[in-house]
């Protein structure tokens, strides 16, 4: 059993290291991608500043908690990407017929899949995730925490990809569906979540996950309880496993494909 | 001893209908009609150990859906199916061991790293130790002729030379049963007689059974000793190749025959 997830695990490294080996083919581009992201991500926060230059306090977040914020979102996103970027485009993979090339490998097939592509961009927000929580306070417990929530927020997003991509095992075209709650994950997760009151704040803890994958961490940063950690780990596991548990219920209705294709 | 055992394997898609133009997208948004397709109807056969089985059809036979289900790619909806006495749909990833798969259509390939990678890779997957997979890879470049390009990215191999890597990649952990599906499709007369002789050898000298799906009357002739033709899902021909020998006409003939008196169009020999 340990020897079976010790090599499972060394499969999943060797697939990430030889996408980013893919990724750093063209130097030049991959450097310019990473740093043009870290741009992007950093100049929605002048945005932020001058806000807060009229206002101290938006939805009960100080300009420091909403550096933070978009932190946390950006490396949470970035991590996912790095490692887990075909979730994303899972639909593509299940309309089109493409997940052979991983059926008949002795391997688990959803890590196989997951751990098979990578985005260059998301380097870019991790770092930048990474960057501004220095900057907004250099202690070793905060810097700790950060971390172990961008991959608590990893797998959440991930998790949360999958589930909406799995889908595409019984409907067509719901990848739409998919890529805009996807988007309303993200969105939430840049807006400080005191200005959501009632059900916006409800769905935002429940069925939308940002609260799980941003908002309570950040709070928890700032202010440690343990009970809202084990509250974020919990999530994290019941998303992750009824997500896979998805995803296995829709292989079952996999139709290959015939289309002509390689594994690039 | 089977190796293969398929019963009455059956495979049923349903297929969405639309009527033509923006009239018939519209009715298709309220109404959607589908249509169901028995791409295999109770599909029967054995494959013995060491055997080379010609598994042959026109387009749209039920030929790559029946290797699918035998490799645990599909979930048959009907029928039983045992590869090496394992139940793919139960146990996939134990089968995967024991199996090899060539895809001519799909690369399995990564192909932005080299040959020696890949195999490397590929040994990983197999769990086979690092010094074995070295060692192995000696032998299939050996076998494959695979020196002068080990070390170049699969993108810039030309197409034999990656069909040439595909089989060896499939055969690194030395499968007892390998399936081809289209090895040769898109490859010039001197590099799928290379090919063929190199699966014939892997035969020979591995005794590993061949399950092959093709088109190319040369590679069922020179490769395999038996002929199974399926046409709709169905299985109308199941002889040996020394029997169709003696018969009136060439295999080719007796092929185009098949095929025509089952109303589908002639494949394209």
């Amino acid at each position: 059993m340990l020897t079976a997830v010790k090599n499972q695990l060394r499969v999943c490294l060797l697939s990430i290291k030889y996408n980013i080996m893919r990724e750093m083919l063209n130097k030049v581009t991959f450097l310019t991608n990473i740093c043009f992201m870290m741009l992007n991500n950093a100049s929605f926060l002048v945005q932020w500043a001058v806000l807060f230059r009229l206002k101290e306090d938006i939805g009960g977040y100080s300009f420091r908690e909403v550096m933070l914020l978009w932190g946390l979102s950006a490396s949470s996103f970035g991590l996912s990407h790095i490692l887990f970027a075909r979730v994303f485009s899972l639909p593509e993979l299940i309309i089109n017929g493409k997940l052979d090339a991983w059926l008949v490998l002795p391997k688990n097939v959803l890590l196989g899949v997951m751990t098979s592509a990578t985005r260059t961009s998301a380097i870019g927000d991790l770092l930048y995730g990474i960057l501004v929580v220095c900057l907004t306070g250099f202690q070793i417990k905060r810097i700790l925490l950060f971390l172990l929530f961008t991959v608590t927020g990893a797998v959440i997003i991930t998790a949360f990809a999958l589930l909406v991509g799995s889908l595409s095992f019984w409907f067509v075209k719901t990848e739409i569906f998919g890529n805009q709650m996807l988007n309303v994950v993200i969105s939430f997760a840049t807006y400080p979540d005191g200005i959501f009151k009632g059900a916006a704040k409800f769905l935002l803890y429940s069925i939308i996950p940002t609260g799980m994958m941003v908002y309570q961490p950040v709070h928890m940063i700032t202010d440690m309880d343990l009970g809202g950690l084990l509250m974020v780990l919990g999530y994290a596991v019941l998303l992750s496993v009824i997500a896979a548990a998805v995803f296995y219920r829709g292989l079952r209705n996999y139709s290959s494909g015939n289309l002509m294709g390689a594994r690039v | 001893m089977n190796v293969i055992e398929a019963e009455n394997l059956s495979k049923t898609f349903r297929v969405k209908q639309k009527e033509k133009g923006m009239k018939g997208s519209i009715r298709a948004v309220f109404k959607p009609k589908t249509e169901e397709i028995k791409a295999v109807n109770g599909v029967s056969f054995a494959v013995e150990e060491g055997e080379a089985l010609a598994f042959i059809g026109p387009n749209g036979a039920g030929k790559s859906t029946t290797i699918k289900m035998l490799t645990g790619i599909l979930y048959p909806d009907g029928g039983r199916v045992q590869v090496l006495g394992i139940d793919p749909t139960k146990k996939r990833k134990q089968l995967a061991y024991q199996i090899g798969t060539v895809f001519g259509q799909k690369e399995q390939l990564w192909t932005h790293l080299t040959p020696y990678d890949n195999f490397q890779f590929f040994g990983a997957i197999y769990d086979i130790p690092d010094r074995e997979t070295e060692k192995r890879i000696g032998e299939l470049t050996e076998i494959f002729e695979l020196s002068a390009f080990l070390n170049t990215p699969v993108r810039n191999l030309s197409l034999g030379q990656r069909i040439r890597c595909e089989i060896a990649a499939s055969l690194i952990h030395r499968p007892k049963v390998l399936f081809l599906d289209e090895p040769t499709i898109g490859l010039d007369p001197v590099v799928k007689e290379n090919i063929r002789f190199l699966i014939r050898q892997m035969n020979r000298e591995f005794h590993t059974t061949i399950f092959l799906t093709s088109h190319d009357i040369g590679d069922i002739e020179k490769l395999c000793r038996r002929v199974i033709i399926v046409n709709s899902g169905q299985i109308v021909l199941d002889d040996s190749m020394e029997h169709l020998k003696f018969a009136d006409a060439s295999l080719e003939d007796i092929i185009m025959r098949v095929y025509r008196e089952k109303g589908k169009e002639e494949p394209a020999l």
